[in-house]
């Protein structure tokens, strides 16, 4: 688990980018210039960063309504992702999709799911085409506590290991689901311990600690590539922010949300590159400053871009209507 | 020419496009050595194998979910719902999944070749839970496409079509047509998408059904013309597109309808017929459109029940008599 | 009759050598069924009070729920964190009360925290973990006993307990970490996943036991001269290219060829500072700081280690003293 200083100041910059980016809405949300809803991820970076970097770019991963992070780690440029939950027509969905079903296909990110669940035995079928393919990639799928308890959950373990494809299964558990909070969902402590019950690998992993979330997924990717078949793995974080944009979190006490927001992951993270002399206070904070420029360019660029003519409301139903972006 | 059944006519044109193309492949529950609950798929497993044709676990959302991810991914799956009653179990894939993964994502994703093969239909005495009718929910999503042949030589072209129309599309075959032998080409031929036709020709009324109902309804011309009706039969083959034209072409010449399903009244297909016959050619009827359809009730298990509550060879005739004198 | 104290550790399934290596799952609900017979066991002798460390998943509630004993439980009234420390704050507190022994349910990693803050208080360790050197394996019953018999007297006797050594690490004169088996230094990296199963960035090893019976580090040093714990040194171990290469089971499935450049052995008193800094240490199989360039790092071995049960010579004496053979004597 060697990674260069390059690769770990690149990974550092993406969390901050990431944490930026998912700023930047809030103030839209406040201003009251955002559309509709955004589930931000504010708090876990480590987990969106981690995951990406010791996956490989033909690896696919499908993620939540909580993970703009993911994309922007799989390297989705932030104009498009911001001019797309804007709904302009320069959005990699044409503003077709928004937030909740932002996806960067060329990535191999087929993003966020409106449904809970489907993204799960959806990876399986992902999973399957990648085991013909036989390149050794892997399919990866991220969902958080809550959908956890979907039946699909069950349904897409077992045929995953009864077909032993290369998929792994990542649940985000940040202890709520909207104002529910685990202790109250879930039967047992550690989601990860129902891998017993597929006879696969089941692992929990500090998602707080970035070098964590990287080694423990290498490792794993590492054991799926080898034709062992899928695992399960949980990462357990928190969400600094509401379910959604706007939610006051009621279902928290001050206290708790002041607790939660001591591991944040980016400043434990930089600790750990100055503890190691990997690099400076001074190179840390242009890496700050560069994110904020890109952000600007990025929050200029989805204000200038056009919303998508009306005729987008009917193409891209069928494939014989399609429109060229 | 030669007759084959009309399961025997699936098989075939299942078995020439997986010849054709190593991409295609059929999954399902039992559908491997076993040939399928309806014996559809027999044969397929010892010519393709294990790897082209798979039995799964009794998990349609796994299976829908897989056959989704599959698609997205350039193969071209066909997987198989024992009976459409089971779609519940896995309606998020047929209505929020696949026919509009391609539209949220704004075009990203082109070609989703996935064709989900199911078996509707009473008369088998399986009563409430295993016998129904439901292709109408399915007409109401929009990115869908439903295909009910009627007849062996249909089954086949419909099915080549459907496999090659890179959309999801929804392919009922009728469990009591199974077994029915009629004309089939040896050669591949398709049958366009969205196209009706005019099974037979007439000019007092037009009689206008779909699937196992429209072979009823041919019985019932055939018995009205001994009696002078010379009636029109109309087979729409595809439910969604409905073919606007074909159908006001008919009515424009016969000046009444009756229109003829298997499912429940209430949300069918019928109605929406109707609904495009007001549009079109409402100066043209000189009678009200009559609809021939079963009770709004569950199906009961008595035969005698059963056959009663489903629409009948007499109440099409009925239907007739009662606005062509 | 004194109370004794129970800490059973509920952390399941985090260690990632599950996946790298052949590690086991140890069951929550394994664990509760262990305390059950301990909690029997203690019983058994007459023991009036259990004091249980409180956790998540909640072994020693569950462990006494439709038990019909007669031995009270309690449970520390301490906030839990989900973290080592909250067996190292139930450990002081079980001291404090003074109990006549802490049951222990877990690996090397949580008697090396228990270890930490128990003072004089012999622990009884169960094995649960996945390095389990330090523990044994022992059935819950036995244990229950052999817990029971060190609570009849009101100071623990020579024949049953004796003390173990401990590796302790320093920056300077300051204690600032210790260790139960093993010390495991490695190229400067990140603590992760704490275990350790790549052997490419070792450095150096200090070990206080070193028997070929072990899985972990320790079995590097025991195929080279065998060190038990009553032996009062320790042996220091430079990793590298040089005249052995030693086949050691260093984690569950896990055999590697270790390069050793040298070994010998060390007593008590003298200072050994690292061989290199930046570095990262794994105290008893977890990884768990790093020292930087500037840090003066020591590590010595001291005889006057944490104290331990010995479950065979416990219940051998109490055989002797006839305790078994009256049981109703035992209730008054």
């Amino acid at each position: 688990m060697q990674l260069s200083k390059r690769k770990l100041l690149e990974m550092y910059k993406k969390m901050v980018t990431i944490r930026e980016f998912e700023q930047s809405l809030s103030e839209a949300v406040a201003g009251g210039t955002l559309p509709g809803f955004v589930h931000l991820g504010i708090g876990q970076e480590a987990v969106h960063v981690g995951v990406a970097y010791a996956l490989r770019p033909t690896d696919w991963v499908s993620s939540t309504h909580r993970d703009h992070g993911m994309l922007i780690a799989r390297g989705a440029d932030i104009k498009r992702m911001r001019a797309e939950i804007f709904g302009k027509v320069t959005g990699y969905c044409k503003g077709k999709g928004g937030s909740m079903h932002l996806a960067v296909y060329d990535k191999g990110a087929p993003g966020c799911n409106g449904i809970l669940g489907p993204s799960q035995t959806i990876n399986n079928g992902i999973a399957l085409a990648l085991k013909k393919r036989g390149q050794g990639d892997i399919a990866v799928v991220l969902f958080g506590d809550g959908a956890a308890h979907r039946g699909e959950f069950h349904e897409a373990l077992n045929l995953a290991s009864c077909w032993k494809l290369p998929a792994l299964a990542i649940c985000v558990n940040n202890q709520y689901a909207i104002s529910v909070c685990v202790d109250d969902a879930c039967a047992i402590e550690d989601i990860a311990a129902r891998s017993t019950g597929y006879g696969i690998p089941g692992l929990v992993v500090d998602g707080n600690d970035v070098m964590a979330v990287y080694e423990a997924i290498t490792e794993t990717a590492k054991s799926i590539r080898e034709g062992k078949g899928p695992a399960l793995l949980e990462l357990k974080t928190r969400r600094f922010k509401g379910h959604f944009e706007g939610d006051p979190q009621s279902y928290k006490t001050p206290e708790e949300v002041a607790e939660e927001m001591q591991n944040d992951p980016i400043p434990t993270f930089a600790k750990q590159l100055l503890e190691r002399e990997i690099t400076t206070e001074k190179v840390l904070k242009t890496i700050v400053d560069d994110v904020k420029k890109e952000l600007q360019a990025a929050i200029e660029f989805a204000e200038q871009s056009d919303y998508p003519p009306l005729e987008e409301i009917y193409t891209d139903l069928f494939y014989e209507e399609r429109r060229a972006v | 020419m030669r007759e084959i059944t009309y399961a025997e006519a699936i098989r075939e044109a299942l078995r020439h496009e997986m010849t054709l193309d190593d991409n295609v492949f059929v999954f399902g529950e039992d559908v491997g050595a076993f040939g399928g609950c309806f014996g559809v798929t027999a044969g397929l497993y010892d010519k393709f194998g294990p790897e082209r044709v798979m039995d799964t676990p009794i998990s349609e959302a796994a299976i829908m979910g897989a056959a989704l991810g599959a698609a997205l991914m350039g193969l071209r799956p066909v997987p198989e719902i024992m009976f459409v009653d089971f779609t519940t179990v896995c309606f998020d894939y047929l209505t929020n999944q696949a026919p509009k993964v391609r539209y949220m994502c704004g075009g990203q994703v082109a070609k989703l070749p996935l064709v989900v093969r199911t078996t509707t239909g009473g008369w088998i005495r399986a009563a409430g839970q295993h016998s129904q009718s439901l292709e109408g929910w399915f007409t109401q999503v929009p990115g869908l496409k439903v295909v009910m042949p009627a007849t062996p030589h249909d089954a086949k072209g419909l099915l080549t079509a459907s496999l090659r129309d890179n959309n999801p599309v929804l392919y009922i075959e009728h469990k009591v047509l199974y077994q029915m032998p009629g004309p089939v080409p040896t050669e591949e031929y398709l049958i366009p998408l969205g196209q009706a036709e005019v099974k037979k020709e007439g000019a007092d009324v037009t009689l206008i059904s779909y699937s196992l109902m429209l072979n009823k309804t041919l019985k019932a011309a055939e018995q009205l013309a001994g009696e002078g009706i010379n009636a029109e039969v109309v087979d729409l083959r595809t439910l969604s597109p409905l073919d606007h034209d074909t159908l006001a072409r008919s009515v424009q010449k016969t000046h009444k309808a009756v229109v003829i399903q298997e499912a429940v009244e209430m949300g069918g297909v019928a109605a929406q017929v109707v609904k495009s016959l007001v549009d079109s050619s409402f100066d043209y009827l000189d009678a009200p459109i009559k609809t021939v359809a079963a009770g709004n009730t569950v199906i009961p298990f008595s035969p005698p029940l059963e056959d009663a509550m489903l629409p009948s060879v007499e109440k099409i005739i009925a239907a007739v008599k009662a606005i062509v004198s | 009759m004194k109370p004794v104290g129970i800490i059973a550790n509920p952390a399941s399934g985090k260690d990632i050598r599950r996946l790298v290596a052949y590690g086991s799952v140890f069951d929550n609900n394994e664990k509760v069924n262990i305390v059950r017979r301990v909690v029997l066991g203690l019983d058994a002798m007459g023991v009036k009070d259990i004091f249980f460390m409180p956790d998540y998943f909640g072994i020693g509630v569950r462990a006494m729920e439709d038990l019909n004993v007669a031995v009270k439980a309690h449970f520390l009234e301490m906030k839990i964190e989900n973290a080592p420390d909250d067996s190292a704050r139930a450990a002081g507190i079980l001291s404090q009360l003074g109990a006549a022994c802490i049951v222990t349910l877990g690996g090397d990693g949580t008697n090396r925290v228990v270890a930490k803050t128990c003072g004089a208080t012999p622990l009884l360790p169960i094995s649960t973990g996945t390095n389990n050197v330090f523990p044994t394996m022992v059935e819950g019953t036995l244990a229950g006993m052999a817990a029971g018999v060190t609570a009849l007297n009101s100071s623990p006797r020579p024949e049953f307990i004796r003390q173990v050594p401990r590796l302790v690490l320093r920056h300077g004169t300051e204690i600032v970490d210790i260790a139960l088996i093993d010390v495991v230094v490695s190229k400067p990296g990140f603590i992760a996943s704490r275990a350790i199963w790549d052997i490419a960035t070792l450095q150096e090893i200090f070990l206080c036991r070193a028997e070929p019976g072990s899985i972990g580090f320790s079995s590097v040093g025991g195929h080279m001269s065998h060190l038990s714990s009553a032996d009062g040194k320790g042996l220091h171990i430079i990793i590298g290219p040089g005249p052995y290469e030693v086949k050691a089971p260093i984690a569950p499935g896990l055999i590697r060829e270790v390069p050793v450049k040298s070994f010998r052995l060390f007593s008590p008193g003298e200072a050994i500072p690292l061989s290199h800094t930046p570095a990262m240490i794994a105290l008893d199989g977890e990884r768990e700081r790093i020292e930087g360039k500037k840090n003066r790092v020591i590590i010595e071995i001291e005889v006057e280690g944490p104290w331990v049960v010995d479950i065979p010579r416990t219940l051998r004496y109490a055989a002797e003293q006839r305790l078994f053979l009256n049981p109703k004597q035992l209730r008054r």
